[in-house]
């Protein structure tokens, strides 16, 4: 359980805004006629091997977040599949046009989202050098802008601009500074929505990314695991705007805030602190020293044998440091946290050792200590950190230090992170600049008609905060649950049920989330079951040939044969209704045979009569029929 | 007015002409869709007229239908003035020299990020800042020997081009890279081969299949790997370009055996008949033939540059008619290389046409639209016909190949009986004795696994 620190959140100037990508649900990708669908752990066809190259920025300079990715050193394997992945994806052949049926998804969206549709769409090219993308850039465009969303409480929230642009490729893993992606995701339609920082307050946030997730989800889009991806931003008055990025659940938005303010809040303390010691960027060496020979015997057995096998350990003193490393910055986050993340990120590495630790856990002696402070000349003031690694890594991280302990003079640096599950963050990489988006001379520019718009316009859906309240009340449920309904995308296969089988709204809700969620986690392939699948269940069930036993064993046959239709399984199952009659003589049987069981326990041997009556009627007739024959029966008998 | 509004046309024109709008300046506009600020961009052409093109704060360019503008206000102006910061190139004298002669191909160049147009970065400093590994490799100057679209190559710039680089070889300059659209690359390849004579240092021909504004750019490494053949001991017209869709290595091609064969792959080029010379693979050179020019100082280098233009390249089809040939003939050409079906094969119909162009002292050469095999006119009738005719078989040369010895030949001599000796002499290396059994479905990359080259 994380504990929620609270802060006055008007008194530090909270802003937050929210970046979410959603995966649209056309048949092909956007700027190719490859299949919209993920392959999830299927082996790769084929894989390629690529480097990435900064290229000049507007001014005749690289920008900083794609040099940075560049001296990583990286090179990426990208995987493949014959049967879904073309030239385009490989980079090897220019766009194809851009699809109509995503253009027309993501309309209806901006248009539920109140934004004003730009008629001449041109489309854009976003620099990517982590290889995310193979052409180095994502082809995006503007579709909408100045739109907004409404609150519960009537607050509007500006949407800046709405784009409709292409995912980038999965990222499978990192071995041996090669990142490997697998390219089936990679040119997945997608809607960006993009928010004003109009958001004051954690739960405020959280409650606007869920508004956006739920209006998402009652258009055309995927709704699977994953299909969804939302980035915060977040900044106080005296801090910086910080992209976070990768939040998985809504439930993460207010605790992820509330840890980056307490972030942003320490190093504007650590700021005021170190000015207050008078010192400046000046008194911050550039050269850290070569510990490698007077370390070599050292009591600290990894660092022994990393100097055995040629790595270096190189020092740095700060002077006047001596605390601020030590400080903690957010819950198991300290300020030499911040700086070895960096670290890992942009060397490698694996991370930095620094004395405000407890150097006695790393087997330091006291003569190691000794040593190291009369080499790195570090008095009681002052803090040092040591690095270990080959020469050039080693390099890296020591210019990483020195530049991140510099920039403690401003405060919180610009950058962007990544979402963890502790409700924490680490680096990412450096805020890109602006100059990295041009527009891209491969494709034309794309007109949306004013007929087309006014066509969508004249048939959006209805909010889904007016259809959860609609439902709750005229089907007596829970807001919570027609919530669920639209966030495991069940909604429309609800109301199409619902027409087939009125009987029971509940059963239908408990079959669609929680029978399904049961037997996803016994491992059964749920998604096997589609929907012409429920409505052929629900038909049988509402004709009265099964009974509402027989859902859940016809859902686990289908997910474990997928080709099988529910009529063929019936057939193997043998599930027919059986008439009153018959259940009294399958009844009657079986009390016979436990005459003794009634005579020791009279009614209460209902229970375990109950349990074998039903072994052999499961699914062919209702148990409450069951239950109340069983009674009578047994009553009769025990009356004789 | 209409320079300074590029690419305005209709609606959008007059608006900005009544209101005194330019391109570059920033605006702010009422439109019925909403409010925008911006900068006025230029337009391509052919895009659709009535619209507005700006360029928002957050770089995203969108275009508004100048029927919806309310009212359009100037702000302040924006003029992009795009530079590549140059670095002076570092002199090393282990280092070989190296002169990069360019031709409007762009090897290396810097984005506009307003318009996305590409800018060539072209001097020493230029390129060393965009590819600095360059100074590793070798001492490098620059020349543009003309500014031209790949596709707009005619035998005026072969010739300007090989009078570039005789002078250049003969002045001691160690090798040549020459930087070149892909599109006639191989045509390029072949005239030079043909024109220079005694060639005493490498020259390589080099260019990208993909932009080098984008980060996943094939350029740097294909300039990289030229520069590696420009200073090797490989004194042959080559074209040097990546040999797989992965960023690994470059393959060597002779001018004379190579095409380009995919319309946007990065290893389009290929060798036909036969294996590419050799690889370049991390800063090293492996050869996979052992018979080739070798570099030669001594050797005095001669450009043989004449040309004769009116020679044609004729594909042939089903239903190919006697008026074609006829038009060659009424219009005065020398010459017309075919590129026949098959073994060498052209539709008996158009035999007397034939004929007749070859009594009137044309030179018809027969190649196949295979690409890949030799002619066989000896094995049916038809083949043998038509060499009784007077077509010269071209053995196993590429249609384009054949296309720019005949012009080169016809330009050296116009006596019939050499015309016959110099088009079937093998002059650079364009003739393979035999084909090898690999030479038609080589995988490179499963030939270096296996190591069979």
């Amino acid at each position: 359980m994380i504990i929620v620190e609270k802060y006055d959140y008007k008194k530090i100037g909270l802003k937050c805004g929210l970046e979410i990508h959603q995966q649209l649900d056309s048949k092909t990708k956007l700027f190719c006629r490859c299949q919209n669908k993920l392959q999830g752990t299927r082996a790769p066809d084929f894989t390629l091997k690529r480097f990435m190259r900064p290229v000049l920025g507007e001014m005749g300079t690289y920008d900083e977040a794609m040099l940075t990715e560049y001296e990583k050193g990286m090179s990426i394997i990208y995987e493949g599949y014959n049967d879904v992945i073309c030239t385009y994806e490989l980079d090897e052949t220019p766009p194809f046009q851009c699809n109509n049926d995503a253009r027309r998804i993501a309309l209806e969206v901006a248009l539920l989202l109140n934004a004003n549709i730009i008629e001449e769409m041109h489309v854009c090219r976003k620099n990517y050098l982590d290889g995310s993308v193979p052409c180095g850039f994502q082809r995006t465009m503007i579709l909408g802008k100045d739109g907004y969303i409404n609150l519960e409480n009537g607050k509007k929230i500006g949407i800046d601009i709405l784009c409709l642009e292409e995912d980038a490729a999965r990222k499978i893993k990192t071995e041996n500074k090669i990142n490997y992606f697998r390219l089936d995701r990679l040119g997945i339609p997608l809607v960006e929505v993009t928010t004003d920082p109009d958001i004051n307050d954690p739960q405020e946030c959280r409650e606007c990314a869920e508004r956006l997730g739920l209006l998402l989800w009652t258009t055309n889009v995927k709704k699977v695991l994953g299909s969804i991806r939302q980035d915060v931003n977040v900044s106080i008055k005296e801090g910086t705007r910080i992209e976070i990025k990768g939040v998985q659940k809504l439930d993460w938005i207010p605790v992820l805030i509330n840890h980056e303010v307490s972030r942003q809040l320490k190093l504007v303390e650590i700021k005021e602190e170190i000015e207050k010691k008078n010192l400046s960027p000046k008194d911050i060496p550039n050269k850290s020293i070569d510990l490698s020979k007077v370390m070599a015997k050292t009591n600290c057995g990894f660092i022994v044998k990393g100097i055995k096998s040629g790595k270096k350990l190189f020092g740095i003193n700060f002077k006047g440091f001596k605390g601020i490393f030590g400080k903690k910055l957010m819950e198991d986050y300290r300020f030499g946290t911040e700086v070895a993340s960096k670290v890992k990120s942009i060397s490698g590495l694996k991370g930095l050792i620094h004395s405000d630790e407890d150097l006695k856990k790393y087997k330091f002696s006291d003569s190691d200590i000794k040593i190291l402070k009369s080499f790195l000349k570090s008095e009681n003031d002052d803090c040092f950190v040591l690095v270990l690694g080959t020469k050039k890594d080693v390099d890296r991280a020591m210019n990483v230090v020195v530049n991140r302990v510099k920039l403690a003079f401003k405060g919180v640096p610009p950058e962007t992170r990544r979402a963890l599950e502790n409700g924490n963050t680490d680096f990412l990489r450096e805020l890109h600049g602006g100059a990295r988006l041009y527009p891209d001379t491969d494709s034309k520019a794309i007109i949306n008609k004013l007929e087309e718009i006014k066509e969508i316009k004249n048939n959006l859906p209805n909010y889904p905060w007016i259809t959860i309240k609609e439902y709750s009340k005229k089907y007596k449920m829970e807001e919570r649950q027609i919530k669920e309904l639209i966030f495991t995308g069940n909604l429309n296969l609800f109301k199409n049920l619902m027409e087939i089988y009125p009987n029971n709204p509940v059963l239908i809700v408990t079959t669609l989330l929680e029978t399904k969620k049961a037997l996803r986690r016994d491992g059964k392939e749920v998604d096997h079951i589609k929907n012409t699948d429920y409505k052929d269940i629900f038909s049988l069930l509402k004709k009265k040939e099964i009974g509402k036993e027989a859902i859940e064993e016809l859902m686990i046959f289908k997910a474990d044969s997928p080709e099988l239709t529910i009529q063929q399984i019936i057939k193997k199952l043998m599930i027919k209704t059986i008439s009153i009659e018959d259940l009294n003589t399958i009844i009657q049987k079986i009390i016979d045979n436990s005459i003794e069981l009634i005579k020791k326990k009279g009614i209460r041997a209902m229970g375990p009569l109950m349990g074998e009556v039903m072994k052999e009627v499961r699914g062919r007739i209702d148990g409450k029929i069951v239950s109340e024959e069983l009674k009578k029966i047994i009553n009769n008998k025990i009356k004789e | 007015m209409a320079e300074k509004l590029k690419g305005y046309k209709g609606k959008g024109l007059e608006l900005l002409k009544k209101n005194d709008i330019k391109i570059w300046d920033i605006v702010k506009i009422k439109a019925n869709e909403g409010d925008f600020k911006g900068i006025i961009l230029p337009r391509n052409e052919y895009s659709a007229p009535g619209y507005v093109e700006i360029k928002l704060k957050n770089n995203y360019n969108i275009g508004i239908n100048a029927l919806n503008i309310i009212q359009i206000e100037k702000i302040g102006k924006k003029e992009a003035h795009y530079k590549i910061p140059e670095k002076q190139f570092p002199k090393n004298k282990k280092l070989l020299n190296i002169k990069l002669l360019g031709t409007g191909g762009t090897v290396a160049s810097r984005l506009d990020y307003t318009t996305g147009a590409v800018i060539p970065s072209f001097s020493p400093g230029e390129l060393f800042s965009s590819v600095p590994e360059l100074a590793d490799i070798c001492n490098l100057e620059t020349e543009i020997v003309f500014e031209i679209l790949s596709e707009n190559m005619k035998p005026e710039y072969w010739q300007k081009l090989a009078e570039k680089v005789e002078k250049v070889a003969n002045l001691g300059k160690d090798g040549i890279i020459i930087s070149h659209g892909t599109d006639t690359m191989s045509f390029t390849a072949a005239a030079l081969s043909f024109m220079l004579k005694d060639l005493s240092i490498p020259v390589v021909l080099v260019g990208s299949q993909r932009s080098s504004d984008r980060p996943s750019s094939d350029a740097a490494l294909n300039l990289i790997n030229a520069a590696i053949v420009a200073r090797s001991d490989l004194a042959e017209v080559v074209i040097t370009m990546l040999g797989s869709s992965s960023h690994d290595y470059g393959l060597i091609h002779r001018g004379t055996l190579v095409r380009k064969m995919h319309s946007s792959f990065r290893n389009t080029f290929r060798t036909i008949n036969d294996v590419p010379l050799g690889m370049v693979k991390n800063r090293k050179i492996t050869m996979f033939k052992k018979k080739y020019q070798k570099r030669n100082k001594s050797k005095k280098t001669r450009a043989l540059i004449k040309f004769e233009k009116k020679v044609a390249l004729l594909y042939s089809y089903p239903g190919l008619d006697n008026e074609i040939i006829d038009f060659y003939i009424d219009k005065g050409y020398k010459g017309i290389v075919l590129a026949g079906t098959g073994l060498g094969h052209v539709n008996t119909t158009i035999y007397e046409s034939v004929e007749r162009a070859i009594q009137e002292n044309m030179t018809i050469i027969m190649t196949t639209q295979t690409l890949h095999g030799f002619v066989g006119m000896d094995v049916y009738s038809t083949g043998r016909e038509l060499q009784n005719i007077g077509v010269i078989p071209g053995k196993n040369l590429l249609p384009e190949v054949a296309f720019v010895k005949l012009s080169w030949v016809l330009g050296q001599t116009s006596n019939p009986q050499e015309i016959k000796e110099m088009l079937l002499k093998n002059i650079a290396g364009e003739f393979l004795e035999r084909e090898i059994p690999i030479a038609f479905n080589y995988n490179i990359d499963n030939l270096l696994k296996n190591n069979k080259l």
